[in-house]
């Protein structure tokens, strides 16, 4: 082993608490740097699921459903809404020029009360026009979806039995989605024979007020609706605003658009966070660094008193620094790891954002950058506060030691 | 080896309200003599100090060169300079040098270790150490020792590669006076057998070992 690694491992584990405030700076710079990479990642994955799960070019829904829990906010966020427009509005969409394929949605939020095993969004939706959710379930689990039967996302937890009550009656689960990171995980999906029947029963008792004069069979909560290729997107969602009275029509991609923008939001603050934390724990560790150096000044003029070079200080510094901000970042990172995925559920619940963790070779990268980042702002503060130290004459450093 | 002085002067800047340039060795010209011991004696801030770390490489002169058979010390690199430093130029440093989380072996061995010749070195360091009477203590942290056996330390650590020059720093400075004998006779030792000595000190008992006396007043080297 050489002289400089020797020197080095024995300065470390003799003197162990000159190095734990260092090892703890870059332990705390790894959870930083991993966990805003995680949920930034995140965020962006729960986008990305979002807008392939959406499938349509616009989305129409009542205008009674504003400020009730509107489409996005259901998909996105999970938040519970019941709206309904009459069977002539959906008459009055189907002859607006340019829809090449429109699928209504009709959407119930199953109670709190001991009707319920679970409370819910409801999602019932029609298999002959969806072009939306069943290539989500055909990717998912590949089940047909029959009468009575109910799939749930990925969020719904359902007792060992496979049934779930809803509005008095048990539905079987015939399967559990694909995680999105989106309201859609926190849903149950059903056809529309199987919803309407829940719809009776709840309008037959705890919701009879909300769905007092809903046309349960032909009503809808959204329509989605796919543009015909040559036509824009903006003009047919102006054109149903213009003509169907009592609906709004917004095109996905503005819905997409403003989520995404306050995703960058979100990621700019978190990015701006981990740069501000990461620049605060370089200024504490330069200022800890030189305050070592400057302690061991003797120690670096008797080395070279006894023929050490510079380069083999520098060495000596660097291979520390390399040995502590290994270790540091390395445990910070693994506490990451086991953290980060009951942290960002919090988050998730908290900001209401999609949010899909990264798989395991995202991860695995995560883990690499979060400990060579660390490792090297260790290496670059020691090789400075290294060149400050040696930069004078041996001579001067005995004269300055006195 | 012949260690040789050709002019050398040593500036020093000194900031305050009036800054000036304060010269601390006046140009000067010395040779080290081999089988010799010399002793450089002066007051405190004559500038004894300056003058021995210009001759063993650890502070550039502002003029004149250090010569050490034929080889200009400062035209040397850095590298250079530390390993002929390593090899051939011991140096017993003012004050209390050893690193303490070292042991006294390990302390002793470093400059053999520093390229790497520790393992060959190890038995004549463990002669050493018996030689100066602190052989039991080889394994004891440098932090655990007196004062005198710091320096006893010291002086095997600047003669493990037994080095044709031996450069002391008041190398009694802190020491009683049977242990200021001790270490003068074994330093004596090294010139009688054929190494050049040079000591610097304020201590006016190190005279009398002596085989060439300077005196260095206000930066100026007299022969007495």
């Amino acid at each position: 082993m050489s002289f400089i690694i020797k020197t080095s491992l024995k300065n470390i584990r003799r003197k162990p608490r000159r190095f734990v405030l260092l090892g703890m700076i870059l332990l705390v710079m790894s959870v930083t740097l991993f966990g805003g990479a995680f949920v930034t990642v995140s965020l962006q994955n729960g986008l990305s699921a979002y807008q392939q799960r959406l499938g349509a070019d616009i989305i129409v829904t009542p205008s009674s459903a504003q400020g009730h829990g509107t489409v996005d906010g259901i998909l996105l966020q999970g938040i519970s809404g019941n709206y309904y427009m009459s069977p002539s509005e959906l008459e009055k969409l189907r002859s607006i020029e340019g829809i090449e394929a429109m699928s209504a949605q009709f959407y119930l939020t199953s109670a709190k009360a001991s009707c319920c095993g679970s409370r819910v969004q409801i999602i019932g939706f029609d298999p002959e026009t969806d072009f939306s959710i069943l290539p989500w379930i055909k990717e998912s689990i590949r089940t047909e979806i029959r009468n009575g039967d109910i799939l749930i996302g990925a969020d719904v937890s359902y007792p060992a039995d496979g049934t779930i009550l809803f509005y008095g009656k048990q539905y079987h689960v015939a399967g559990q989605l694909e995680k999105t990171g989106t309201g859609l995980d926190h849903a149950v999906y059903t056809n529309r024979s199987t919803i309407a029947e829940m719809a009776q029963n709840a309008a037959a008792g705890v919701m009879q007020t909300t769905l007092k004069n809903v046309n349960i069979g032909n009503a809808a909560s959204a329509v989605l609706i796919k543009v015909k290729d040559g036509y824009d997107i903006q003009s047919v969602a102006d054109d149903i605003n213009i003509h169907v009275t009592k609906v709004n029509a917004v095109p996905s991609q503005n819905m997409v658009s403003s989520i995404s923008e306050g995703l960058k939001g979100t990621s700019a603050v978190i990015g701006a966070l981990i740069f501000g934390i990461w620049l605060l724990m370089v200024v504490v560790m330069g200022a800890v660094f030189a305050m070592l150096s400057n302690e061991r000044k003797k120690e670096f003029a008797v080395l070279r008193v006894m023929g050490a070079s510079r380069g083999m200080l520098f060495g000596i510094m660097c291979c520390e620094s390399v040995v502590i901000s290994t270790v540091g970042a390395v445990i910070g990172a693994g506490i990451s790891a086991v953290l980060s995925v009951p942290v960002s559920e919090m988050l998730k619940e908290s900001l209401s954002l999609p949010m899909v963790h990264p798989s395991g070779g995202s991860l695995a990268l995560l883990c690499v950058g979060a400990v060579l980042l660390p490792m090297l702002s260790g290496l670059v503060t020691s090789l400075i506060s290294a060149f400050l130290v040696t930069k004078n004459e041996t001579g001067l450093l005995l004269r300055e030691d006195g | 080896m012949k260690l040789m002085a050709a002019g050398i002067r040593r500036d020093f800047f000194r900031s305050g309200k009036n800054t000036n340039i304060f010269t601390a060795v006046q140009n000067t010209d010395f040779t080290l003599l081999e089988g010799c011991m010399t002793v450089i004696v002066g007051r405190s801030g004559s500038g004894k100090t300056t003058f021995i770390q210009m001759l063993s490489g650890l502070l550039t002169p502002t003029e004149g060169k250090v010569t050490a058979d034929n080889t200009d010390l400062y035209l040397l690199s850095d590298k250079e300079r530390s390993a002929f430093r390593n090899r051939h130029i011991g140096i017993i440093p003012q004050g209390q040098t050893g690193l303490q989380r070292f042991t006294v072996l390990e302390n002793v061995l470093l400059p053999a270790e520093m390229y790497g010749k520790a393992d060959d070195k190890k038995d004549k360091a463990l002669q050493l150490l018996e030689a100066v009477e602190i052989g039991a203590l080889a394994d004891v942290y440098a932090g655990e020792l007196s004062g005198g056996e710091l320096r006893r330390m010291a002086i095997v650590r600047a003669m493990i590669h037994e080095p044709q020059i031996l450069i002391a720093d008041e190398p009694t400075g802190d020491l009683d006076a049977e242990t200021t004998a001790f270490v003068m006779k074994l330093l004596k030792a090294h010139a009688e057998n054929g190494g050049s000595v040079l000591i610097v000190t304020h201590d006016k008992d190190v005279m009398a070992y002596a085989d060439e006396l300077y005196r260095m007043e206000k930066g100026v080297l007299v022969r007495s």
